[in-house]
């Protein structure tokens, strides 16, 4: 059985939590199935990694925690984005835009 | 920054909260993925099985969170604590030798720290001490005088604008009776603005004021201390207005200090103040700065208020020397911060002598060896423990956390050994005290456990423990993990310690340092016991008897005749004879003298000389060379005598046989005034360390003075029996004949030696323990190095490896370290020893004897602690050294 899925990059998890609480409130296990769908299960989303990095960006009060009901009107810890996480969003997908346009020029040209 | 810090509060105090969030957090993660495996058809059980393996360790996702939040310091350091006070308890041996080995560290320093606290640091208990200063006199020629002419005083006190106030006192022994019984204590006469300049007031009444010193004042007044109040009135407060007798005269007590108050020198406490009398001579001098004025400011303006001062003296001294009077006129003033005090102690074991400073050096290097000690002991357990630190880093363990954990076990150590070490320094600021000062009455040193002391062993501990611990546990920390994995499958893999080695080396080296002055100390006090003192030390009593209060005592002359007289028939007593000054008192008085040289001119000189008894020589024992001593007929009117030392005779006589031979001490012209009757044998006099000096005698009923004299008793057998029978017979004369400082010149000789015994006991104590602390240490080493080359130890057994071989291959490593150890530590030892030079007595710094009596010492317990655990290597049956992995 071939793996096709690939590790995240450093640093890149804090990114793509940012923007998936980007579009509404959400708890935990929703986030990573979210990552899941979205990244055409391409990357390698560890759940273990997953809850220290929520509880790292709650801590830089880059997404704030409440608790709510969810749909199946159960108890869960949803995160939302705060107003210094949206900035820390933009600016970090700036970079990365940067960064990816850059690699993918030089892989292209040299 | 600040909601980061809230965040981590809430973590802190709101735990259990935080706690059951993440748990309920994760659970609620844990069903949806298990309802996503049911929804595709797997069983409950599967699905939530599933769910649990794609999340991994829910403890360790916990561990990582609690991580993120940065709760878990204060959490995990209370982890760590309990954690280490855990392996501790499951290995008390080392636990106790590592305490014990820091609680003498860090006891030994705290102690030192406590005892310079209050010696040098301590400031009065008195308004503002920072603005105190004090005044001495510093002579061209080098030496410092503590105190200066009252006239000086006054002319100081009268013409001075740099300071607030300025005071004089003098201190000095007087009867105090009160009621029935009368005793000596010690008085300080202070001048009117002593009290007011100190900012101090009386516990009951009040404190001597300008008008009690006034030379018409109406009645004299004394101010009690607050210890001799406790003492000889059971505080009771009606003493106040009560009248009693000092010397004699009425008094009235008018006020009673407050407990902390002891005046301005803590080696001194005086029973009482009184007023200054009217012409006391030299007083100590202290003064307050005025705000705001420095301590140079006040000299440029005090030095030439001095100068007149003195200049005023030039005409009194016409008959002093020349090259005397010049010294005095060229004297300067000093002025002094005085925060702490007067600075007797600090002159006397801090800028005049280095006896504050070898205990220092001393205590220093107990405290190395206790670091080295330790992490040698922590090194070779972490080599023990690498099993553990490895499994628990392959379980998830942080290595920092690791590290956190090793320090966390040091510092729990530290804290123990300093609270240990507090025991210590308490015990050891006693004795260290009672050593240098002579005894714990009468003077406000004590042992207080207060925050500088609290402080100070707090900083110890924990740099203690952090130098001790932070390279095994850096060591741990970073090779734990592979040699540990290696170390469950196989021993070979532990570490070899070559760095344990070096520390070894170092204790060694360090040992060898306390040992070589160990044994210095100990030569130059033998020394000094034994030392020729020119006299005989055997069954010498001396007592000081004073007849100013007797009444009935008319005729001195005859007095001191009769007393005498009367001694001698005392059973027990084999000779008695008086003196001015006691043998090893304040060493006599230095009178200059004129002596006629061979080639004619008049020779001068400054001389010390007593005034003995009939019969003195005799009886202390110095042998009479030449010529006679004094007798009964030296007395009065008859012609001038004077019995001098073999010294005297080859200085000023060049050698020649001086009797009959003359000199004078009555300015230049007197070189034929006296007439030397006698040679005696060259004694020691003041210090058991001087040279020979010349010395002259002198008649004393040619020269009788109404003051106490010494008086000199050689008895046949114990001196306490005849000391108890001659109390007896001079109480029978008159009951108010007072007799004071009664002891046997071994005594004196023993006090003399004090610091000497101080030097030579803390330095054997001291060393032995270094001693066994590397003796312990060796040991450990080479016994874990055993236990680790058991295998090896088999099959070199196996292939034809002799006992012997196998007891010289253990041995090898402790002579290596042994070795590298002296080579390190002789030259340091000899070059430390230079400081102590002044202190020894008979022989050198680098005396050949006291080196190699340390260096064998430390060999030989060295040698048989790495014998131990080799001859056991030796002792190893092959099979079981091979079974052994």
């Amino acid at each position: 059985m071939t793996d096709e899925r690939i590790d995240l990059p450093q640093g890149t998890l804090n990114l793509l939590i940012l923007r998936t609480v980007a579009l509404g409130p959400q708890h935990g296990w929703a986030i990573s199935e979210r990552l899941q769908q979205i990244s055409g299960k391409v990357l390698q989303v560890q759940q273990g990694s997953l809850y220290p990095a929520l509880h790292r960006l709650e801590r830089r009060g880059w997404i704030k925690a409440r608790w709510g009901a969810s749909e199946n009107n159960r108890r869960a810890k949803f995160y939302e984005l705060t107003g210094s996480g949206r900035k820390q969003l933009e600016a970090e997908a700036d970079a990365w835009r940067k960064l990816t346009a850059a690699v993918a020029q030089v892989l292209e040209t040299a | 920054m600040f909601s980061d810090f809230l965040f981590r509060l809430r973590g802190l105090f709101r735990r259990k909260r935080v706690e059951a969030e993440l748990d309920e957090e994760l659970r609620s993660h844990l069903e949806y993925e298990a309802e996503k495996y049911i929804k595709s058809g797997l069983s409950p059980e599967e699905a939530r099985r599933r769910a649990r393996i794609a999340l991994g360790g829910v403890e360790q996702v916990k561990e990582e969170c609690r991580e993120a939040r940065g709760v878990s310091l204060v959490e995990s350091a209370a982890q760590d604590v309990s954690y280490a006070v855990r392996i501790l308890r499951n290995r008390p041996v080392f636990a106790v030798v590592a305490v014990l080995t820091l609680a003498l560290g860090i006891g030994a320093n705290t102690a030192m720290f406590s005892v310079m606290d209050v010696m040098l640091l301590r400031a009065l208990p008195v308004k503002n001490p920072q603005e105190l200063v004090e005044f001495v006199r510093w002579d061209p020629r080098g030496a410092i005088m503590g105190n200066l002419p009252y006239e000086v005083f006054q002319h100081l006190r009268e013409n001075t604008s740099v300071l607030s106030g300025i005071f004089a006192f003098t201190s000095d022994s007087r009867v105090f009776r009160a009621g029935v019984g009368s005793e000596r204590s010690t008085v300080h006469e202070v001048s009117g603005s002593f009290f007011s300049t100190l900012g101090v007031n009386a516990l009951l009444g009040r404190t001597i004021d300008p008008n009690d010193v006034l030379p018409n004042a109406e009645h004299h007044v004394v101010v009690l201390s607050y210890p001799f109040w406790s003492r000889r009135f059971g505080r009771d407060p009606s003493v106040v207005g009560a009248t009693v007798r000092v010397n004699g005269a009425p008094c009235t007590i008018v006020g009673v200090m407050p407990a902390d108050f002891f005046g301005v020198n803590r080696s001194r406490l005086p029973d009482m103040w009184a007023p200054l009398a009217s012409d006391p001579g030299q007083v100590w001098v202290l003064g307050r700065l005025k705000p705001g004025v420095s301590i140079p400011q006040a000299r440029a303006q005090l030095q030439p208020l001095f100068q007149q001062a003195l200049d005023s003296f030039k005409d009194g001294m016409k008959d002093s020397r020349a090259q005397e009077r010049d010294a005095f006129l060229a004297e300067k003033l000093l002025v002094n911060r005085a925060t702490t005090g007067t600075s007797d102690l600090r002159w006397q074991f801090w800028e005049y002598s280095n006896t504050l400073k070898i205990l220092l050096g001393m205590t220093g290097l107990v405290l190395l060896i206790s670091c080295v000690n330790l992490t040698n002991l922590l090194m070779a357990r972490s080599a023990a423990r690498s099993q553990e630190i490895g499994i628990r880093l392959a379980i998830g363990a942080g290595r920092r956390r690791i590290l956190r954990q090793l320090l966390t076990e040091n510092l729990v150590l530290a804290l123990l050994g300093g609270v240990v070490g507090l025991l210590v320094a308490a015990g050891g600021h006693r004795l260290l005290v009672t050593f240098l000062t002579g005894n714990l009455e009468g003077v406000s040193l004590e042992f207080r456990l207060d925050e500088r002391v609290l402080g100070f062993s707090l900083a110890m501990s924990i740099l203690t423990g952090l130098l001790s611990g932070v390279l095994p546990a850096l060591r741990a920390a970073r090779e734990g993990f592979l040699p540990a994995m290696h170390g469950i499958f196989q021993l070979r893999g532990a570490p070899r310690l070559p760095l344990a080695r070096k520390l070894l080396a170092a204790q060694v080296a360090l040992s060898l340092m306390l040992l070589v002055g160990a044994g210095l100390f100990v030569r130059s006090l033998r020394n000094l016991a034994t030392t020729d003192l020119g006299l005989a030390r055997e069954n010498l009593v001396l007592m000081s008897v004073d007849p100013s209060l007797s009444k009935s005592v008319r005729d001195r002359r005859e007095f001191w005749t009769q007393l005498t007289e009367r001694l001698a028939g005392v059973p027990g007593v084999r000779s008695v004879s008086l003196a001015g000054d006691a043998v090893f008192g304040y060493g006599g008085w230095n009178a200059p003298i004129w002596a006629r040289q061979p080639d004619g001119a008049e020779h001068d000189a400054r001389v010390p000389y007593n005034v003995v008894g009939p019969g003195f020589f005799q009886t202390v024992e110095i042998p009479l060379l030449a010529g006679r001593e004094f007798g009964w007929q030296d007395q009065g009117k008859s012609p001038p005598v004077a019995v001098v030392n073999r010294a005297f005779a080859r200085r000023f006589f060049a050698g020649e046989n001086p009797v009959g031979k003359r000199f004078g001490n009555a300015g230049p012209g007197s070189s034929s005034q006296i007439e030397i009757v006698g040679v005696i044998g060259d004694a020691k006099y003041r210090d058991l360390r001087e040279q020979p000096q010349p010395m002259f005698y002198l008649p004393l009923f040619q020269n009788l003075e109404e003051r106490p004299y010494q008086l000199h008793a050689r008895t046949a057998g114990d001196p306490a029996a005849a000391i108890a029978a001659m109390r007896g017979e001079i109480q029978a004369m008159d009951q108010d004949i007072s007799i004071n400082h009664v002891r046997t010149i071994k005594e004196v000789i023993h006090s003399l030696l004090q610091h000497d015994r101080m030097f030579a006991f803390l330095a054997s104590i001291f060393g032995l323990l270094a001693l066994l602390l590397t003796s312990i240490g060796i040991y450990g080493v080479v016994a874990y190095q055993v236990t680790r080359r058991t295998g090896e130890i088999g099959i070199r057994m196996a292939l034809g490896a002799q006992r012997t071989d196998v007891l010289w291959m253990v041995m090898r490593e402790t002579l290596l370290v042994l070795a590298a150890g002296a080579a390190l530590g002789l030259p340091a030892a000899v070059a430390a020893a230079q400081v102590l030079r002044s202190l020894l007595f008979g022989l050198g710094p680098s005396d050949p004897l006291a080196i190699i009596l340390a260096a064998a010492a430390l060999a030989a317990a060295g040698a048989l602690a790495g014998f131990l655990p080799a001859r056991r290597a030796a002792s190893l049956s092959p099979m079981d050294a091979l079974r052994h992995e």
